[in-house]
């Protein structure tokens, strides 16, 4: 092992040659060939790519959910050995703890994590307000529509104050305009907040829309086939999806993913 | 609520309201002398609705064979609220347990289950020889039809935690004993309180069971008793009482369900 250079920056999270292989001998599922990326701090990066192409078995193993088969996952350096609260995760839907109140819910990381029961609420005073719940604080998640669902599971990642979160097709559940509104917010959020993210979406137009860095993958068994860093991520203006540089890109990843989204059809029908 | 499902609420509310009418009229019907001067079915087989009201009268001023009908009521609650707490306090802890632990199923899943189907009355016989006619048969008799209904849906509902659930938790920082107490056992509740209410329908059952033999006292006794003496008045209130004590049990177990696991089988 190699300790990391003191002159060159380390970057926040990177995944060196990892490869996951799912099962063993016949039924085994090669999910992952050789991947390689690094997560900068601060950098908003998408990854996009066919469904089944690995793209939530990156975001498990840089969570600690799942360990590769081969190859590395670091978060600054070090090798990730488990889900660390350093590393906040947001999931689709159905994560969240529906017993608990919304401020429950959002207190429940610095509470685990020994804060005292008054300055947890405090905390999560802060992030409900922050994704404008402040006047839903006191209710459970089954009375709340699905965006507002999701407001409340990045709140609760984002009251740990994690270094990098990690979100796993947030806003897939969501009807259109719900989205998009969530992602102006979210957008905000990052500008405000800078973390690392690490953003999983069927969406190429989310993708272009938030992200510093945009990672197209292939079919499965996943590799990563191009990447692009779009700037729109910097604007704050929700008009910035219709310029002619938006529609271009949106083009072009529309193009590559067309293509493995027909690979992966093809391996779904010979199974 | 759409008011097409609350019209159909009130009409199903109808609809209990007006079968509960009708059974109660058939047995005015039956049992009341209005033609003729005789009820159809004689008072030795169906009492009319009257005599039994008055017989649960002299029941509880008088009582049955000494014992007021408290008494007996107290006696099978008893019973029942014994062997209920014994039940709870041990299978729940060791369900869980065994939902959270392969090996601890391992061992502990085969006699549940092959036990499970067994009907438990069969035992009986033998719990008396062990343990006399006394209140240790009947308690232990339906602990033993409780314990697998309660121990298996604790199990079943720990297993059935989302596995996403716990993997926030995990990456929120909480260590394996936060993660029991603030969300595999609360997302076990509404499996636990499920196993709650099928188990008080069977205790019940199992409590009536046990009194029917070699007892002196009980709700069912009483009934038993005076089925000897053809007292069928005092039959009907003892089956009445019963089926009241059943009733109100499982209101209260789906009251405190509604209060404690209000978020039950939604998801968020």
């Amino acid at each position: 092992m190699t300790t990391p250079d003191p002159v060159a920056p380390v970057a926040k999270a990177s995944f060196e040659a990892v490869t996951k292989r799912f099962g063993s001998g016949d039924d085994a599922v090669q999910a992952l060939e050789p991947v390689t990326l690094e997560l900068a701090a601060n950098a908003f990066v998408c990854l996009v790519g066919p469904s089944g192409c690995g793209k939530s078995t990156l975001l498990n193993l840089l969570a600690g959910f799942e360990t590769p088969t081969s190859g590395r996952v670091l978060m600054e350096g070090r090798p990730v050995t488990g889900p660390d609260p350093k590393r906040g995760v947001v999931f689709q839907q159905g994560a969240l703890f529906t017993w608990m109140s919304v401020e429950e819910n959002v207190a429940f990381g610095p509470t685990a994590r020994g804060k005292p029961a008054a300055e947890a609420a405090r905390i999560a005073a802060h992030y409900v307000e922050m994704v404008g719940l402040g006047s839903f604080a006191r209710r459970y998640p089954y009375e709340l529509s699905g965006g507002m669902q999701q407001r409340v599971g990045i709140a609760r990642a984002l009251a740990n104050d994690p270094e990098i979160l990690l979100m796993d097709e947030p806003f897939a559940a969501l009807d259109a305009q719900t989205r998009e509104l969530l992602q102006e917010q979210i957008k905000r959020i990052w500008q405000e907040t800078r973390k690392t993210v690490l953003w999983i979406t069927h969406s190429i137009e989310e993708a272009l829309f938030l992200a510093t860095e945009v990672v197209v993958m292939t079919a499965r068994p996943g590799r990563i086939k191009a990447r692009y860093a779009p700037t729109f991520a910097q604007s704050r203006d929700p008009a910035v999806v219709t310029s002619p540089e938006f529609v271009r890109m949106k083009a072009e990843i529309f193009g590559l993913l067309r293509e493995e989204a027909l690979t992966a059809q093809r391996q779904e029908e010979e199974r | 609520m759409s008011s097409a499902a609350q019209a159909a609420l009130r009409r199903s509310r109808w609809l209990n309201a007006g079968s509960f009418l009708a059974l109660l009229a058939a047995w005015f019907l039956l049992t009341l002398p209005l033609v003729g001067g005789k009820p159809l079915v004689p008072p030795l087989f169906l009492p009319s609705p009257f005599a039994v009201a008055d017989t649960f009268a002299t029941l509880l001023k008088n009582g049955y064979q000494g014992k007021t009908l408290l008494h007996h009521i107290g006696i099978s609650l008893f019973r029942f609220g014994v062997a209920f707490a014994i039940s709870l306090v041990t299978a729940v802890p060791l369900g869980l347990w065994m939902g959270m632990n392969e090996s601890v199923k391992a061992v502990l899943d085969p006699p549940i289950e092959i036990t499970r189907p067994m009907p438990k009355l069969a035992l009986l016989p033998l719990l008396i020889i062990w343990f006399g006619i006394g209140e240790v048969s009947k308690i232990v008799i339906i602990v033993l039809a409780l314990f697998p209904i309660l121990s298996i849906s604790a199990m079943q509902a720990v297993r059935a935690v989302g596995t996403r659930k716990i993997q926030a938790a995990l990456a929120l920082g909480a260590s394996r004993r936060t993660i029991f107490r603030r969300v595999i056992f609360p997302a076990s509740l509404p499996g636990i309180f499920t196993g709650i209410r099928v188990s008080i329908g069977l205790g019940v059952t199992m409590l009536v069971g046990a009194e029917l033999i070699a007892t002196t006292a009980g709700i069912a006794f009483m009934a038993m008793s005076a089925s000897d003496f053809l007292l069928t008045n005092v039959v009907i209130v003892g089956v009445l009482v019963m089926a009241v004590i059943g009733y109100a049990l499982d209101l209260v177990a789906r009251a405190l369900e509604n209060r404690i696991v209000h978020w039950g089988g939604k998801e968020g």
